[in-house]
């Protein structure tokens, strides 16, 4: 059978690695705090105002909290902030065991999606918003 | 573009337009043209302008105007006057007023979500995929994990979709129809009317079986896809695995073709495995130790070149020995002979290696070809799998063994190869929303850029004691769960110590008395909700068992700004365009019908979560400032909508833009089609996550009395049996399977009279298809009424129709047909009800992923004379 593109195909023994031009696909992290930084006078504390949805919201028996974290803080201490107020049943839904955030988990810090929990938070004051987003589908 | 053409053409004619929208008729969605005079749809074609059908529209696509106006639509809420709920139970229904239907939903949703909003469970039909984010939002503000899709992941979803993510990052496989030379199908139609992207698939392998692409299709039955190819291989139901560990074991260990350079780069071949089957670790920082040829010595996989490392030999890691993971398949292979597959599958064992010979010199290992000025791999071959191979007790090793057959020789989303859909996607041009691309996870493994299940498909969850209805906290491999609905359930709720009950559900659309299995055992589950509401087109036979039924608008009343995102779901895969259509209403509702978007929106408000269901709204479209849905208040359908388009294109192309021009798109990269050179992630043809995953599973299942079988929980693939095989009863001598009829969708369908005249001229649609030589050995006749009886003593009647087209031992039945309820009158009597063949316990699902066992071993039994 001859191909399509007989005449541009090369046989050979070419290695994969060999054809990858990585500059092609660049880094998906965004810079999701970036612009935060650098706002307000610098303290020693940072203010973060949770909100909590759905299930979240249910095993917290709150809606709303206001807590604060040393800086430098990241993410993730303001999950461990809420690990010891609310509780080991809210953490289990946050985390996994290795300390890395559930997939299902969507957090929000001032509104900007938050997959890595090491991000920091560089400013005084910050809301973020949690909910748990169970997806399925079939077909 | 400007797709809106108001032209009087006719001086009666006040409006005389054609309208861009998406079908609804399966779930693929393809982009739609409506031609709308004088308030009437007249005609439907497929958008010439969308990537999606490129103007094609199948046999469905162009009926839907029969389902819009069929005389049995709902118009009105109804409310069910006897409260027994059964299969012969009347519901008595009356007309009730939107206000007092929403008073009462609202009133027990209020009730349950104060006491524990895990009892509610939100149930969906896939058909409509556009549903996806009103009820999956619905459910995550409401505050319940329990969200199903009833039999379209039971089906197919558990097997297909999560591998199809461990190894394409991708919902779905297909082969690169453009370059591809040789595809090889596992009981898969991707192509033949049907399935994710189906339309845009139909043109395309068209083209390429134009072209010379050769296809040969391994199938029991010989009908849409198999009709089409170069080549039907019939085979024993369910022994896929067989066949494809066969072809595996020829091509690496009678022909020694492999792709040694891709395995190296691009998978965990390389990796050190110890006698324990798992991954041999440094012990400073834990990652996975390869053999470095170069320096003669183990060391972890990232530090050292590809090029270097072994795969093959046997080392000595510091006392331990080990063995690359590559080596470890080429042995685990050899046991896989062509004769022994032969007594499995009765597929010749000359055939096997004739096959494997063919898939693997095509292959082309090592040879590259330049697209669009970029040098990429090329290896014009794929091996897909899709419902028929995978919907078995085996489902995972029937999927992997076949895809094994791709990464052997590399031939995995690069040109030619088998593709996932639209695994990497480098967002819009001009605001760069929508990107996402694989990345490399623990164990340097691919972690999909892209999902849409409980679980990503890697890194596996962690099993845990199981708080979910459908247990998908313990079984981490699984999506939807047959544990809503078994004759067990209860058995598993106790024995794990859920601590609540199902009590109310919201169904959008699903039948799923008829998707699932037999229909005495999901109906005695329905008929145990406390309370229930269903939207629907029709009184189905599974609104019956509904306390309140809405009337829903049909898709050409309806809007959904996402009709083809998630791109991994059926976007066409390969070179082309990225597209976006939306769906606009071009008619509006009738009657008291509202669109069910809309009307969860005001459950929400009466019941007090809108602020949540903003939030989850958020979440799940993705919506970033200044678009972003806030605090309490209440915005529309519409408005949700005309947020999200201008988060992802830009103020300028809001709900407005896209309902005049229909769409947006932009031309796809090499780099974007075939991503798996560009991103350096690995897959693995070595699974070293089953063990311990299968582990504890063990640990939390066995000691509450629940045994889970190991040797489904092996690092490498195996043909394991149906419980349909292992049937020894003498006069049980055929495998009962089901298809999926190309006119129709699901259980859907049938009620449209355009279809339903189709499939009344299709001799094997409402038929039961029989080997015609093992027909006439018993005596049996084209058109005899007879009962198909199973193991467990369930049985439907119908028509034989004897066929050459289908294995000796296979019985094949369109699903899923045989409806019975009153709403569905065209529907009512016709076909066969397969499903009801089906057991819906523990064993008969896969205990790795709860893919349910899709086959029967069945006997015939004459209801009357040979006419």
């Amino acid at each position: 059978m001859m191909p399509k593109h007989s005449s541009e195909a090369a046989p050979g023994n070419v290695r994969w690695d060999d054809v990858v031009d990585a500059t092609l696909v660049q880094s998906s992290v965004m810079p999701v705090v970036q612009r935060w930084r650098d706002r307000g006078r610098p303290a020693s504390d940072v203010r973060v105002h949770v909100r909590l949805f759905g299930a979240l919201a249910s095993v917290a028996a709150e809606q709303a909290l206001d807590l604060v974290v040393a800086k430098p803080a990241t993410v993730a201490a303001v999950v461990a902030a809420l690990g010891e107020r609310l509780g080991e049943a809210f953490l289990a839904r946050v985390i996994d065991e290795s300390g890395a955030k559930q997939r299902c988990c969507r957090l929000f810090v001032a509104g900007a999606p938050i997959e890595d929990l090491r991000t920091p938070i560089d400013t005084d004051s910050i809301e973020i918003e949690m909910i748990l987003l169970v997806a399925i589908e079939g077909g | 573009m400007n797709m809106i053409n108001v032209v009087n053409t006719a001086a009666r004619a006040i409006d005389d337009v054609w309208l861009p929208s998406s079908c609804s008729l399966c779930y693929g969605t393809c982009s739609i043209l409506a031609h709308r005079v004088d308030g009437v749809v007249v005609k439907i074609e497929g958008n010439p302008e969308s990537a999606v059908g490129k103007g094609r529209l199948c046999g469905k696509g162009v009926s839907g105007i029969m389902t819009h106006y069929d005389p049995n639509r709902l118009t009105h809420p109804l409310r069910r006057t006897n409260p027994k709920k059964g299969l012969n139970e009347d519901p008595q229904w009356k007309e009730i007023s939107w206000d007092e239907a929403l008073d009462e939903i609202s009133a027990v949703l209020k009730q349950v979500r104060a006491e524990d909003p895990r009892k509610l469970v939100v149930q969906r039909t896939t058909t409509v995929t556009a549903s996806r984010v009103p009820f999956q939002t619905f459910a995550a503000a409401f505050g319940t994990p329990n969200f199903s899709v009833s039999g379209g992941g039971q089906h197919c979803g558990n097997g297909a979709h999560l591998i199809s993510g461990i190894m394409h990052a991708s919902w779905s496989i297909v082969p690169d129809f453009e370059y591809c030379n040789y595809a090889i199908y596992f009981g898969a139609s991707k192509g033949h009317a049907a399935g994710h992207a189906s339309c845009s698939n139909m043109g395309k392998a068209a083209d390429a079986r134009a072209r010379g692409m050769k296809m040969v299709v391994v199938d029991p039955i010989c009908n849409f896809a198999a009709a089409k190819a170069t080549e039907w291989v019939p085979l024993r139901v369910g022994t896929d695995a067989a066949l494809a560990l066969a072809m595996c074991n020829v091509m690496v260990n009678e022909l020694g073709i492999y792709d040694g350079a891709y395995l190296q780069a691009k998978t965990n071949a390389p990796y050190l495995i110890g006698p324990d089957k798992l991954y041999v670790r440094d012990p400073g920082n834990k990652e996975p130790l390869v053999w470095d040829t170069r320096s003669h010595c183990a060391r972890p996989f990232n530090e050292v070149a590809a090029a270097d490392m072994a795969l093959e030999g046997e080392f000595n890691v510091d006392g331990t020995l080990c063995r690359p993971s590559f080596h470890c398949l080429r042995d685990h292979l050899r046991k896989f002979t062509p004769e022994w597959a032969e007594e499995i599958s009765t597929i010749g064992s000359a055939t096997i290696r004739r096959l494997a010979k063919e898939f693997g010199t095509e292959a082309r290992v090592g040879s590259t070809i330049v697209v669009d000025g970029v040098t990429l791999p090329y290896r014009p071959v794929a091996a897909i799998a899709f419902r028929g191979s995978q919907g078995h007790m085996n489902s995972v090793y029937n999927f992997y063994a076949v895809d094994l057959l791709n990464h052997l020789v590399g031939a995995a989303d690069v040109v030619g190869s088998c593709l996932g859909f639209n695994p990497a996607c480098h967002g819009h041009p001009d605001t760069g929303k929508m990107r996402y691309i694989p990345s490399a996870g623990p164990d340097g493994l691919m972690v999909t850029g892209m999902w849409m299940g409980y679980h990503y498909p890697y890194p596996p969850s962690e099993p845990r004691l199981p708080t979910n209805l459908g247990l998908q906290d313990l079984f981490v491999l699984g999506m939807t769960s047959p544990f809503l609905d078994s004759t067990d359930r209860e058995d598993m709720w106790q024995r794990f110590d859920v601590p609540y009950r199902p009590e109310v559900m919201v169904n959008f659309g699903a039948n799923l008395i008829m998707s699932i299995a037999n229909k005495e055992t999901v109906a005695a589950s329905l008929a145990k909700y406390k309370f229930m509401v269903s939207f629907d087109l029709f009184l189905t036979e599974t609104s019956s068992f509904a306390d309140i039924v809405l009337p829903d608008c049909s898709y050409l009343q309806s809007l959904d700004s996402r009709s083809n995102f998630p791109f991994i779901f059926s976007l066409p895969a390969g070179t082309g365009e990225w597209c976006w259509p939306i769906r606009q209403p071009v008619l509006p509702p009738d009657g008291e019908q509202r669109n069910c978007a809309d009307v969860l929106l005001e459950i929400a408000d009466r019941v007090g979560f809108r602020a949540d269901l903003n939030a989850a709204y958020n979440a799940s479209l993705n919506i970033q400032a200044p678009h972003r849905l806030e605090g309490e208040t209440r915005y529309s359908y519409a408005q949700i909508c005309d947020a999200e388009l201008k988060n992802n294109f830009g103020d300028e192309r809001g709900l407005d833009w896209f309902k005049e021009n229909g769409l947006v798109k932009w031309k796809k990269t090499p780099a974007e089609v075939y991503w798996r050179p560009f991103v350096d992630v690995r897959v693995p043809i070595y699974w070293e996550f089953m063990l311990p995953i299968g582990n504890k599973i063990a640990a939390i299942a066995e000691p509450r009395g629940l045994k889970i079988p190991m040797e489904y929980y092996q690092p490498m693939p195996d043909f394991l049996p149906c419980t349909s095989h292992c049937c020894k009863k003498s006069d049980f001598d055929f495998y009962a399977f089901y298809y999926r009829d190309i006119v129709h969708t699901n259980s859907f369908t049938m009620e449209n009279p355009w279809l339903d005249e189709a499939a009344r001229l299709d001799p094997f649609s409402y038929t039961i298809a029989i080997n015609a030589a093992q027909a006439r050995k018993r005596e049996l006749h084209d058109g005899q009424l007879v009962w198909i009886e199973s193991e467990a003593g369930r049985k439907v009647k119908g028509r034989l129709k004897l066929t050459e087209a289908i294995h000796p031992e296979g019985i094949g039945i369109a699903a899923m047909c045989g409806h019975w309820s009153d709403g569905m009158p065209v529907a009512k009597g016709k076909g066969v009800f397969f499903n009801e063949l089906l057991e819906l316990d523990w064993d008969h699902v896969s205990p790795v992923n709860n893919n349910l066992d899709l086959c029967a071993k069945v006997r015939i039994v004459p209801v009357e004379a040979a006419p």
